[in-house]
Parts: C-alpha cells; sequence; structure tokens
C-alpha cells in the first residue's frame, strides 16, 4: 500500500494534522475563556458583550489551521479535481512538513492565548473600562500562530507539485 | 505548559465579580464617620448587605446579618468549587469554635455565645453532643480530641485542656489536608496562623507569669518558629525576643504588636497586626487566574469584612470615639 507513489496519503495527513491539532487547540482555549467568562457574567450578565470578545480571541488558530488545509487540498487536487494519487513520496513528505507549523505552534498558542485571555476576563470582571489592555494581552499570543500560517504558507507555495 | 488546571477557571471568574462588591475602605469609612450606629446601618444597607439589613428589627441584632453573611458566602463557595472539599475543610475552624464555645459554656458555667452557622456539623448537633458527652458522630481526630477535652477537664479541672486539645487538633487537621492536598499556598498559609497563635500565646503566657514547661504544653507544634525557641525566650526580657525576630517575616508583627500588648495590656493591636499579615500572605495566591487559591483568598477578605462591619458596630453602639474604632480597622485590599 505504501508504495514509492504514495505521497499523496502523507499529504493529506498534513492537512487533518493543520486542520485538526489547531482546532483542538482552539476548542480548549475557547472553552478555557468561556468558563472563566461564564462565572463573571453568572454575577454580572452585562458583562457578556466584553467577555464573548475575549472568548473568540483563541479561535482564530482553527481558522488558520483549516486555512492551510484548504490549501493543502486545492494543491495535491482534492478540491478542483485530479487528485494526485500518484504523487511522489518525497514530494507527498514535503507538504507533510510544510502543514507542521500550523498545526503543532496552532494547537499549543490557542491554548496560552486562552489562558492569557482568561485572565482578561478577570481584568473585566473589576476594570471593565480596561477591554482594550485585556485583549492586547491576548493578542500578543497571536503573533506567533501568524508567524506559524506564514511559514506553512510559504512552504506549500515552494513546493513544485505537477 | 499544564493543560488540566483550570478547574476553577469559572469559579475564579466568578470570584471576581464577586470581588468588586466587597466593601471598600470608603464605605467602612462612611460607616465609621456615621453619627450613630443606625446611621452607620444605612451605609450597609447601600451595599450586598441591603437585603438583610431591611429585614433587621434593631441595631443591636446586627450579628444576625454577619452570620447569615459568613454561611451563604460559605454555601457559595462550596457550590461553585469543583474541589468542594478543600473549602469543606476551612470549614473546620467554625465547627472547632462551636466546640470551644459549647466546651466553655458546659464548663465553665457561662452562657454560650451565638454558635457559627457555617461549620460542616450543625450547631444543635454539636450542643446535644457536648451535653451528653459521647462524640461518635464527629471525624476520628476531632472525636479524640473532644474526648480528650472531657478526661482532661474532669482529672484537673482546667479551662485550658479546651482550647489546647481543640487547637491542636484543628492545626494537625488543616496542615494535613494541605499536604495532602500538595498545596504550598495552603500549608504555608496554615504555618503562619500556627506561629502567629504561637506568638500570642507566648505573650498571654509571659504575662501570667508561668513557667517554661507550661509555655511548652500551650505552644502549638510545626510551626516554622520552633516552639522550642519560643519557649527558650520565655525568661529573657521581651528585647530578645523582638531582636530574634527582627531579620523574620514577623517583625513587624511582633515588634509592634507584642510591645503595644505588654504596654498597654490589650491584645487587640496585635490581633490586627496578624490579621493584616494573614491577608498580606494571601495577595501571593489571590491573582491566579485557575487554582483555588482566590477562593481561598475571598473567604478571608469575607470574614475580615465582616470583622470590620462588627468592630466598627459594637464601636457605634458603645459611643467609642471615632479614632478608637479606626486603629483596629483590620486592612482591607481590593
Amino acid at each position: 500500500m505504501f508504495g514509492i507513489e504514495s505521497g499523496i496519503v502523507l499529504a493529506l495527513l498534513g492537512a487533518a494534522l493543520a486542520v485538526g491539532l489547531a482546532g483542538i487547540g482552539s476548542a480548549i482555549g475557547v472553552g478555557i475563556v468561556g468558563q472563566s467568562a461564564a462565572g463573571v457574567v453568572t454575577e454580572d450578565p452585562d458583562k457578556f458583550g466584553q467577555t464573548l470578545l475575549l472568548q473568540a480571541l483563541p479561535g482564530t488558530q482553527g481558522i488558520y489551521g483549516l486555512l492551510t488545509g484548504f490549501i493543502i487540498m486545492q494543491r495535491v487536487g482534492v478540491i478542483g479535481g485530479g487528485l494526485m494519487l500518484d504523487l511522489g513520496m518525497d514530494k507527498g513528505l514535503a507538504v507533510f512538513m510544510a502543514a507542521l507549523p500550523i498545526a503543532l505552534v496552532g494547537f499549543l498558542s490557542a491554548i496560552a492565548q486562552g489562558r492569557a485571555a482568561a485572565a482578561g476576563v478577570g481584568v473585566i470582571a473589576k476594570r471593565p473600562e480596561e477591554l482594550g489592555k485585556a485583549i492586547i494581552y491576548a493578542v500578543m499570543v497571536e503573533t506567533y500562530a501568524v508567524l506559524a500560517l506564514l511559514a506553512s504558507i510559504m512552504l506549500l507555495f515552494g513546493i513544485p507539485l505537477p | 505548559m499544564p493543560l488540566n488546571d483550570t478547574g476553577y477557571a469559572y469559579a475564579v471568574g466568578r470570584i471576581r465579580a464577586l470581588e468588586t462588591r466587597l466593601l471598600d475602605k470608603s464605605k467602612l469609612e462612611r460607616m465609621i464617620d456615621a453619627p450613630s450606629a443606625e446611621e452607620a446601618l444605612k451605609v450597609l444597607a447601600e451595599t450586598e448587605y441591603a437585603g438583610a439589613v431591611a429585614e433587621l428589627a434593631d441595631v443591636h441584632d446586627f450579628e444576625i446579618i454577619l452570620r447569615d453573611e459568613i454561611s451563604r458566602c460559605f454555601a457559595l463557595l462550596l457550590k461553585m468549587s469543583p474541589r468542594p472539599e478543600l473549602i469543606g475543610m476551612m470549614a473546620l475552624r467554625y465547627d472547632i469554635h462551636n466546640l470551644k464555645v459549647l466546651f466553655k459554656a458546659k464548663y465553665l458555667g457561662v452562657t454560650a455565645d451565638l454558635l457559627m452557622p457555617a461549620g460542616t456539623v450543625a450547631g444543635e448537633k454539636l450542643k446535644t453532643m457536648v451535653e451528653e458527652e459521647d462524640f461518635r458522630d464527629l471525624p476520628g481526630a476531632v472525636r479524640a480530641a473532644a474526648e480528650r477535652v472531657v478526661e482532661e477537664f474532669a482529672v484537673n479541672r482546667d479551662p485550658q485542656a479546651i482550647d489546647l486539645n481543640l487547637d491542636r487538633v484543628l492545626f494537625a487537621r488543616l496542615l494535613e489536608s494541605a499536604r495532602a492536598a500538595r498545596s504550598a499556598f495552603l500549608e504555608g498559609l496554615f504555618l503562619r496562623q500556627i506561629d502567629l497563635a504561637n506568638i500570642k500565646t507566648f505573650v498571654r503566657v509571659k504575662r501570667m507569669g508561668q513557667d517554661r514547661e507550661f509555655l511548652k504544653k500551650a505552644l502549638l507544634p510545626s510551626g516554622l518558629i520552633p516552639a522550642g525557641r519560643l519557649a527558650s525566650l520565655l525568661d529573657e526580657p521581651l528585647e530578645s525576643l523582638i531582636a530574634q525576630t527582627a531579620m523574620s517575616e514577623y517583625a513587624a508583627v511582633i515588634g509592634e504588636g507584642v510591645r503595644d500588648w505588654l504596654e498597654k495590656g490589650t491584645a487587640a493591636h496585635l490581633e490586627k497586626l496578624a490579621d493584616d499579615y494573614i491577608t498580606a500572605y494571601l495577595q501571593w495566591g489571590r491573582r491566579s487566574p485557575f487554582g483555588f487559591e482566590p477562593l481561598i483568598a475571598y473567604l478571608w477578605a469575607k470574614e475580615i469584612e465582616i470583622k470590620n462591619i462588627r468592630l466598627i458596630m459594637v464601636g457605634k453602639i458603645n459611643k467609642l470615639p471615632v479614632e478608637a474604632i479606626r486603629e483596629r480597622l483590620r486592612h482591607v485590599q481590593l
């Protein structure tokens, strides 16, 4: 089954990891912020809007993962027809490697961002006027997810596929 | 990065919102400056206590509000904590307090003060236990301690046995559960409370003019300041205790508080400094966004708030000068 032409399997595995790991990270991150926010809103329902903004922040990694997954699918022909069943092992492995930055960084940075945003929810509970500062702390984490997305995309477009 | 420590995220979020409703310094100051107890109560009616104040028939019954508040706070913490046993552990001190009150009422013939409602065993049940001297329903170590109190009092009619045995079992149990929960934060808290209790015992024994053996028996074991070291200082002038602890964390508590007690004959200032010390210690864990530390710190903040309200109300009812109330007021850190 894994012959010299089974590179397509590795390429699709890369797409699955990019969407899957980054998505899991985002789900955990958004979940953590949701718990903190629910605690605050139990006592103070007016804070719903502000805490929702913070909760949305760790969700972006999942989107980056999906974007990377789409690019892989498009490049190997899952989208648009002409699935490259005869993709060489070397090319397939290259696509797989290109997916790793956003898969790994997306997973961990979403959780880290969720923690920072949950702490920010604590700030909102006491000082609602400082929402901007709380968001900035959480957004700092985003930088590294964006860098990883950039690396993944550059790698993907740098691989010459037939 | 730990992934499984976020169990308290909801509880801490809720605590953050609740903390904003604690009485701040300006509210307390307004209560102090109120011309009468009734006026002070009116300030309280603008806060979280509004509902309770509205139902209050007589100013002198303000204690009811405070007791209800602490049990409400406890029930709330128990409900929102994913590990209620950690909060339940904090309720043990109320059981011990209630036992002390009941034993003293029984043996010294004084009328029992109000019992704290937030304990793990209902006050009425404890009352029957003490009356019948049957402690089978208490947890093991506490039961043994209560039985020891009965035995020792029967032998030498010494009311000291009550506080000694019960405090000892309280702190032993607290330390045990802090270690079981692997919480350096809680362990540190209890060790410091042991030290502060020992410092108070030291001064009390010194003022009574008792000897070193007596002190050794009265000190709680396993504090950060070894009991033996405290005992060895008993016969020396107070200055050597102050000098010996000048470099420790208790420098301010001992230097100011103990001196004040020996000079003025009242422990009020030492009690205040000791409470402020614990408040400062708890700041260490209060900001954690996921741990249970903020819950413990909130409980303490509530207890301090209640102490402050009680101080002010008692002061107002007895028409104490404003300055006398203010200097006893516990530090509030929000």
